[in-house]
């Protein structure tokens, strides 16, 4: 058999397997009995070897699922998300912002208050009145249909305005490699959750969209813990630690009333209406972090229910990675794959659920306490 | 013009791709294939709402 249509890597995950395939960028959670059939089939030095070897009634049926199981983990997406060929257009902005953040400043300018939108608001406490010169220059703008982001006039993506959140998540990108000192090649990925710190280590809040992860966060903010990151969540290769994200929390009208009491002057922190389907958004800025930068203990899926008790329970990877892996961008690169599964193989996992605020607080301040003492 | 009335008849290939990221091996195992997003990206919006139109 083709020994080469097997995982590049794989890690074992409590009663899971994690494989990655290097040809798609794909990872795949299979059971262990799974596993050992893909482990016999390829091993097999022909299909009629390993049906035979199987012994089994279904051993057809098995044999052709998994061949259409490796057809499906070496097959390569059309990446949708390539730019379009444009070139910078000196024009002259409506806006032009300057911002500082770890030392580092940069600009942006922005051509109307709707393109302005897109992405001032989140970063909008960064802002500074100086006439010193930036250490870049962005350029935000709509060229017909596709929002344009530039760095220094050269073009970093572009996208149908429809899709500007494909625009943020590379301005992002861009704030973190610029504030960090990194390259994007430097990052292992960017997680779909927010990363909260009692000062020592992180936790990785994840969930799907609506289960409150920014609510949380902003909870336990109010409560004494630090921000390392909301909704971007970058993990460096070199020290595997996430990397402060200075983007303010953003939260939708559902967790208004329950931030009200708890945030100090929450009422006066402005309304934001960008996207209608997403209601008026408040910006909450955190505080300034202690350090740039934690070492991730555990990986939190969490889930906001009404009426319900607060549990924190273990859980196993397979659910948490099924929301975590298609939300997130993770680098190609086989080097940042491994480190990757090395990453998720310390990790402890546990599901939230909750509804009442003190005792949700309580729950993760305890749980801080127990995770171990290492600083690395 | 001819109408393609055998729309409800797929293949067993079909069927098996119509299963999505799932596929079950029921009694021999399970296995997910998952991708992770080709570029970086902020919370999508929800369907329907685009502040551009």
């Amino acid at each position: 058999m083709n020994h080469s249509l097997g995982p590049t890597y794989e890690q074992l995950l409590g009663s899971h397997w994690v494989l990655w395939y290097k040809t798609s960028n794909r990872y795949s959670i299979v059971d262990e009995n799974f596993k050992a059939l893909l482990d016999a089939y390829l091993q097999s030095e022909s299909i009629n070897t390993f049906r035979s070897n199987l012994d089994i009634a279904n051993a057809d049926t098995i044999a052709d699922r998994i061949q259409y199981y490796l057809e499906q983990c070496h097959t390569q997406d059309i990446d949708q998300t390539v730019s379009a060929t444009l070139s910078f257009k000196p024009v002259i902005p409506s806006f032009s912002i300057h911002y500082e953040c770890f030392g580092q400043r940069f600009q942006i300018n922005f051509d109307s208050e709707l393109v302005k939108k897109t992405i001032h608001p989140s970063i909008a406490h960064l802002e500074v009145n100086t006439t010193k010169k930036p250490n870049v220059v962005f350029d935000v703008y709509l060229d017909q249909d596709q929002l344009c982001l530039f760095k220094n006039k050269t073009l970093l993506r572009s996208a149908p305005k429809k899709d500007y959140h494909l625009i943020q998540g590379k301005f992002v990108m861009e704030l973190l490699s610029l504030i960090h000192q990194k390259e994007e090649s430097d990052w292992v990925g960017t997680f779909h959750g927010s990363t909260i710190s009692d000062g020592t280590h992180a936790l990785l809040l994840m969930g799907e969209s609506g289960k409150g992860k920014s609510t949380l966060s902003a909870l336990l903010v109010a409560h004494g813990f630090e921000l390392v990151a909301d909704d971007v969540s970058p993990l460096l290769s070199k020290d595997l630690h996430i990397y402060s994200n200075p983007s303010a929390i953003s939260l939708k009208e559902g967790a208004f009333e329950v931030l009200n009491p708890l945030v100090r002057s929450f009422e006066e922190i402005p309304e934001t209406l960008f996207n209608k389907s997403k209601g008026p958004l408040k910006y909450l800025v955190p505080n300034p972090l202690l350090k740039g930068s934690y070492s991730c203990k555990a990986l939190i899926m969490v889930n906001y229910a009404k009426g319900k008790p607060t549990k924190l329970e273990p859980l196993s990877i397979k659910t948490p990675l099924e929301t975590l892996i298609p939300e997130s961008w993770l680098s190609p690169k086989p080097k940042h794959a491994r480190q990757f599964l090395d990453w998720l193989a310390q990790l402890k996992i546990y599901e939230l659920t909750y509804s009442d605020t003190a005792s949700v607080v309580k729950e993760i301040s305890t749980l801080f306490k127990t995770l171990p003492n290492a600083q690395d | 013009m001819k109408k393609d009335n055998n729309t409800d008849k797929i293949t067993r290939k079909d069927a098996i791709k119509k299963m999505g990221k799932y596929a079950a091996l029921t009694a021999v195992g399970t296995f997910v294939i998952l991708n992770p997003l080709k570029a970086q990206s902020s919370s999508p919006p929800d369907p329907g709402g685009n502040p551009f139109d």
